[in-house]
């Protein structure tokens, strides 16, 4: 390519990045504003007069470690749980024959195109009936049985050369010593990055959330955040900012701590 | 049949859906016999091996290990090692790990895993990679450790899969050295697969030569080349191949391009012979060329091509009937377009049936 093209492509990417980046630059900006000052100048980039009075009066009116700490608890929960039942499922549907394989595969897959929203309601109310209201297992329990975590891990088990399990079937490892010494530290980056994103997005979840947790003690980050837009508390935006500010640095700060670390595992692995 | 046996098929049949991979095969590896699958690719052999260590199940028939059926059975799996051709080596583990790792598992203890493998490491110039990964070695070395693997556990039965065939040429007779002497000190029953005749020839004991999935024939090196049981065998084995010309039977004599090959009469009186057509197999290394008939079975011929090997020279030679024989020599003084003769060493003129493909003359000799 012309060094004129490639320059050209640079800048249509800068311009893209900048774009994408605005909103973030103007949440944190704002954060740092006073509500006089949000009303002024809402789209000036750098505060006038930069304030934590936003973030002294949220760790005022909300528990905020309550809070970072629902949500911590919660997106471990989910992505640990998911991990473990994406993980063992895959391995079974990789190198384990029984009857109707092919059928459960297709049946847990299928479940991927089935709308949140049919089940949101069956969903409820088992957890319901079975007294998870209000917890963090309650919103991790129906998301165990997912099957993208599957998908993933189907296609991190693939990259495997068959050789090296057919060595592990003829030196008679048992199949979880098997897992757990060779085939996990193989696909290590595979879970690592799969298990940030289930993170994030566990992180980030909102509607099931509002579902299940209705006791403002239970609350996650995205549900208390809801409160500082909704007309209840009449919408302080800076407020509101400062409260979404803190809620994207945990997966801003997972994002950036993994990435380098994916990088490393997959140079590392030797499967080359 | 005085050896023991240790691996033993009885009417082994193998298919991939419709496709018959594995056809009735009867297979007898004696213990500590050094057994090669040499066969064209896609003839079953690899099949063949993965069937023994029990990668794949057979359609029908029973595979005895040491006696016991494969399927009622399984105690014995731990004496089995594998070779794979691409090592298969745990990526995550260093390479003392790697050797180790079978024998935790399976609970040896530890000063006598500690023994074993000091004693594998050194005898496969391991020692100073002991704690490298997978990664940091050389083809040459993770074959080595593939090996030391097998050796670690004692294994009484090997099976190796083409496992010399990702290395450099160079370090290929070295490799082949190694497993040979390995065999030699530890005399373990070796069932060894591979499409390449010369490591096959320098390492069996015996040499099992298959095509679609049946075994043509089974016996030593020397008998695999000198005296094939068919035409498919005699044509695989050898570089450069076998010359095959049509000739024909007139009157229980053998006739080719109008000269009478065979003079001696007792071995064509013992064939019985009488008319017809027949496939004459000749290897270039017994043809003769010279400027002047050596006898009156010498046939003129015109030199059509010479490749030099610096080793020796192939020469490609026109009869007048058209058909191209080659012969090899190691002092070649003619030139293209040369008239010479070609006089073929009768004792060692092999004869085919035309349908059957059989060397006539196998069944007599055995």
């Amino acid at each position: 390519m012309p060094k004129s093209k490639i320059s050209a492509w640079h800048l249509l990417l800068m311009l893209l990045s900048l774009m994408l980046l605005l909103p973030v630059v103007f949440m944190i900006s704002n954060s740092f504003k006073t509500l006089q000052d949000s009303y002024h100048s809402m789209l000036q980039i750098m505060p006038s007069r930069i304030t934590l009075v936003n973030y002294q009066t949220l760790a005022k009116q909300v528990h905020l470690l309550t809070i970072i700490w629902n949500t911590f608890f919660m997106a471990t929960l989910v992505t640990l749980g998911k991990i473990i039942t994406g993980l063992l499922s895959a391995y079974a549907f990789k190198y384990f024959s029984f009857t109707g394989k092919k059928w459960l595969y297709l049946i847990f897959v299928s479940t991927i195109f089935v709308p949140f929203t049919v089940v949101m309601i069956p969903n409820y109310l088992v957890i319901s009936k079975i007294n998870l209201l209000n917890t963090a297992f309650g919103v991790a329990l129906p998301q165990l049985a997912d099957a993208t975590g599957i998908m993933l891990f189907l296609s991190a088990m693939d990259k495997i050369p068959v050789s090296l399990t057919e060595t592990l079937q003829v030196d008679r490892i048992p199949a979880h010593k098997a897992l757990r010494d060779v085939i996990m530290p193989i696909i290590r980056p595979s879970i690592i990055s799969i298990g940030a994103i289930f993170f994030i997005n566990s992180w980030n979840e909102y509607v099931w959330p509002t579902l299940i947790l209705k006791d403002k003690n239970s609350f996650t980050l995205p549900l208390a955040l809801q409160n500082y837009i909704s007309n209840e508390g009449g919408t302080n935006f800076p407020l509101a900012m400062a409260l979404s500010t803190i809620t994207i640095m945990v997966p801003l700060l997972i994002y950036l701590v993994f990435q380098r670390y994916i990088l490393n595992s997959i140079s590392s692995s030797g499967l080359k | 049949m005085s050896a023991r046996q240790a691996i033993q098929l009885n009417n082994v049949t193998k298919k991939f859906k419709k496709t018959t991979v594995i056809d009735e095969m009867n297979l007898q590896i004696n213990e500590g016999e050094f057994l090669v699958l040499l066969g064209p690719s896609g003839c079953g052999k690899s099949t063949m091996l993965r069937l023994i260590a029990g990668l794949e199940k057979a359609n029908s028939g029973e595979i005895l290990i040491n006696g016991q059926d494969i399927k009622q059975d399984s105690y014995f799996a731990n004496n089995f090692a594998m070779v794979f051709q691409d090592y298969a080596l745990y990526p995550n583990m260093t390479v003392y790990q790697n050797l180790e790792y079978a024998l935790k598992v399976h609970k040896v203890p530890k000063r006598e895993r500690q023994t074993r493998l000091n004693k594998v490491l050194n005898m496969l110039n391991l020692t100073a990679y002991q704690d490298r990964l997978p990664g940091q070695l050389s083809g040459g070395q993770k074959q080595r450790v593939a090996l030391g693997r097998g050796m670690v556990k004692k294994s009484n039965i090997f099976l190796l899969d083409e496992p010399l065939s990702n290395i450099d040429v160079q370090l290929r007779e070295k490799a082949r050295d190694e497993i040979k002497s390995m065999h030699d000190t530890s005399h373990q029953t070796i069932v060894y697969v591979t499409h390449d005749q010369l490591e096959a020839m320098s390492l069996g004991d015996r040499i099992a030569i298959m095509n679609n999935g049946v075994i043509q024939m089974i016996d030593t090196p020397n008998n695999i080349y000198n005296n094939p049981i068919n035409l498919f065998v005699a044509e695989f084995v050898g570089v450069p191949q076998i010359n095959t010309l049509t000739g024909e039977i007139i009157d229980g004599q053998v006739y080719f391009a109008g000269y009478s090959l065979i003079a001696d009469y007792s071995r064509l009186n013992k064939l019985g012979l009488i008319s017809g057509n027949i496939y004459i197999g000749i290897r270039p290394e017994n043809i003769h060329v010279s400027e002047q008939p050596q006898n009156a079975a010498s046939i003129p011929v015109i030199v059509d091509k010479i490749v030099d090997y610096g080793r020796y020279q192939e020469l490609m030679l026109i009869i007048a009937n058209g058909q191209l024989i080659k012969a090899t020599t190691t002092n070649n003084q003619f030139v293209i377009e040369d008239n010479v003769y070609a006089t073929l060493v009768d004792k060692k003129i092999l004869l085919f049936n035309q349908q059957t493909k059989q060397n006539i003359e196998y069944s007599l000799e055995n």
